[in-house]
């Protein structure tokens, strides 16, 4: 991990809340894995606020990297004030990453709403693996939908839930998880949203015997292991989803199970 | 200590993270995280809350137990290369004996540092460091475990900081360090809920500046043994404002989750003000606040 000075070489809204900044931050770039993250600094030397962490979304060439943003509140709005040629202090690669066994080649990939965020990344990584990957993506409504494009093309089929029925079916991702798993049978389930949603999957996963890996979010203060604020319940003891996650199998965790 | 930047416990880790990102050799010292004697899980999340120009922790003192330090980290602690400080904390006053009985006999630790912002459960819970009796008792008890120096850190959560300072220093303190975090809570409006799993936990940043001078200040004043100052410094201004206020050295804490650069920063900014003034050695600014009219 390094701490770099990044520059905005693009940014583009995507919905109303929604941007993707594209930073040149080749030293990130080349260690990246799916699954990892980087945490921004917000604001001017005067201020203080703590850094933000967001999903590497993709790894564009040896030198850039793209991360989706959503608007909540005064670290996420200075953001998106940001413009090209600007710079950005980030910190990164960190976090463990997807972890992709080689003996995989069925994959299925969840993503809920903002979720989707490091999913890009995963379907680029199983794509160039020869899995065969197939994405189920949900948002609330049509407009808030994300990526289905890029993973259309990464994956062999995305199937699309909307909670108003403006697009796809109508629902959340998890109500048509179970009859996909049954139809494609993957051997692994990658999910990332909100924390309901990655309960179900894991839930779900475990009725079929799956193996379900979560992207966990969590509020952070350094985002390198040292002060353990973000600190998640598992099995084993209180463990940082910075430094030790941001990645979990489900089992670690203990959902899921009985 | 080449410098009088110190990194401060619990912000820091064992230095693992944040050696990989700065040049630690270049600090002061490095405080490591409080250790006690038996592992501690730590609060129940969430454990972090940001507030305006600061934040608010309850990490709980999570910790493997001082076996598995002396062991794991302290080691690497050692291959730093600069002054280390080992921060202990008990449940009892019989616990921080033992500690730095265990600490003290380690040839690589330069200093103990005695958190005494932990409950003392033999006394209904009350803090150690909330009572100028307390603290004199655990700082006198340490003292005869130990002849490394010995810094006490006080709880600002009290009525009379000065009070308490004065008891430590009577106690055999080589050393007073302040300001540990300030108590507070916030609220979920729309759950109802506080923000913190533990409820109350612990304000720093900027925002508790102000305070942490102020008691640097009234401290100094009490005690006769050098103080070192820290809450909120995040840049060699705010470093200076504690050491005129009468602090010999200075901790950086929370400005390196902003900025791992920080305390680097601070050792640097000291230098080109000296520099700038031509005062030959920051100790000539240590207490050199100015009450005069003139």
């Amino acid at each position: 991990m390094r701490q770099v000075k990044s520059t905005v070489v693009a940014k583009e809204s995507l919905t109303k809340q929604i941007f993707k900044l594209t930073l040149f931050a080749p030293e990130i770039a080349r260690e990246a894995r799916p699954g990892q993250f980087v945490h921004l600094r917000c604001g001017t030397e005067q201020s203080f606020i703590l850094r933000r962490p967001f999903s590497i979304h993709q790894v564009v060439g040896q030198d850039t990297i793209d991360v989706l943003i959503r608007v909540i509140g005064q670290g996420t709005r200075w953001l998106s004030e940001r413009r090209p040629k600007d710079s950005l202090d980030c910190l990164g690669p960190l976090g463990n990453g997807f972890a992709i066994d080689p003996r995989v080649d069925r994959a299925m990939v969840v993503a809920g709403g903002i979720g989707v965020a490091p999913m890009v990344f995963l379907a680029r990584h199983l794509f160039d693996a020869d899995v065969r990957a197939h994405a189920l993506v949900g948002a609330v409504t049509a407009a808030d939908l994300l990526d289905v494009m890029e993973l259309k093309r990464l994956t062999r089929r995305v199937f699309v839930t909307t909670d108003d029925g403006t697009q796809g079916t109508k629902g959340i991702v998890t109500d048509i998880l179970a009859e996909q798993l049954e139809a494609i049978g993957p051997q692994v389930v990658f999910a990332c949203g909100p924390e309901a949603m990655l309960r179900n999957v894991a839930g779900i996963c475990a009725r079929f015997g799956i193996d379900c890996q979560v992207s966990l979010e969590a509020r952070m203060a350094c985002g390198i292991g040292a002060c353990l604020g973000c600190a998640v319940e598992t099995r084993d003891g209180y463990r940082n989803v910075c430094s030790e996650g941001p990645v979990f199998s489900s089992e670690t965790l203990g959902w899921g199970c009985g | 200590m080449q410098n009088p930047v110190i990194a401060a416990s619990g912000t820091y880790g064992v230095g693992r993270e944040y050696s990989e990102l700065v040049d630690v050799k270049k600090l002061g010292a490095v405080c490591a995280k409080t250790i006690t004697l038996k592992a501690q899980s730590g609060n129940r999340p969430p454990r972090l809350w940001e507030t305006p120009s600061g934040m608010l922790n309850s990490i709980g003192l999570q910790n493997d137990g001082v076996d598995a330090f002396i062991e794991r980290d302290l080691p690497f602690l050692e291959s730093l290369g600069v002054p280390i400080i080992i921060s202990i904390a008990g449940n009892t006053i019989d616990e921080y004996e033992k500690l730095a009985k265990m600490v003290g006999a380690l040839d690589g630790v330069d200093a103990i540092e005695l958190n005494i912002s932990c409950p003392n459960v033999k006394a209904g819970g009350a803090v150690f460091g909330s009572d100028a009796g307390m603290a004199a008792e655990v700082t006198s008890k340490t003292r005869l475990a130990t002849s490394k120096p010995l810094i006490v850190k006080l709880t600002p959560n009290v009525g009379d900081i000065a009070d308490v300072a004065l008891a430590c220093d009577r106690a055999g303190a080589d050393a007073i360090s302040l300001i540990n975090t300030i108590l507070g809570m916030a609220v979920d409006i729309e759950t109802g809920r506080p923000r913190l799993g533990a409820v109350v936990g612990g304000l720093s940043g900027p925002a508790i500046r102000p305070i942490a001078v102020r008691m640097v200040y009234q401290v100094a004043q009490a005690v006769d043994v050098p103080v070192i100052g820290m809450g909120g410094i995040s840049c060699p201004a705010d470093a200076l404002e504690f050491i005129i206020a009468g602090a010999g050295a200075v901790s950086v804490g929370t400005a390196n989750f902003v900025d791992p650069k920080a305390p680097l920063k601070v050792v640097e900014g000291i230098d080109e003000y000296l520099e700038a003034r031509r005062i030959d050695s920051v100790n000539r600014l240590v207490g050199a606040i100015r009450l005069d009219n003139g």
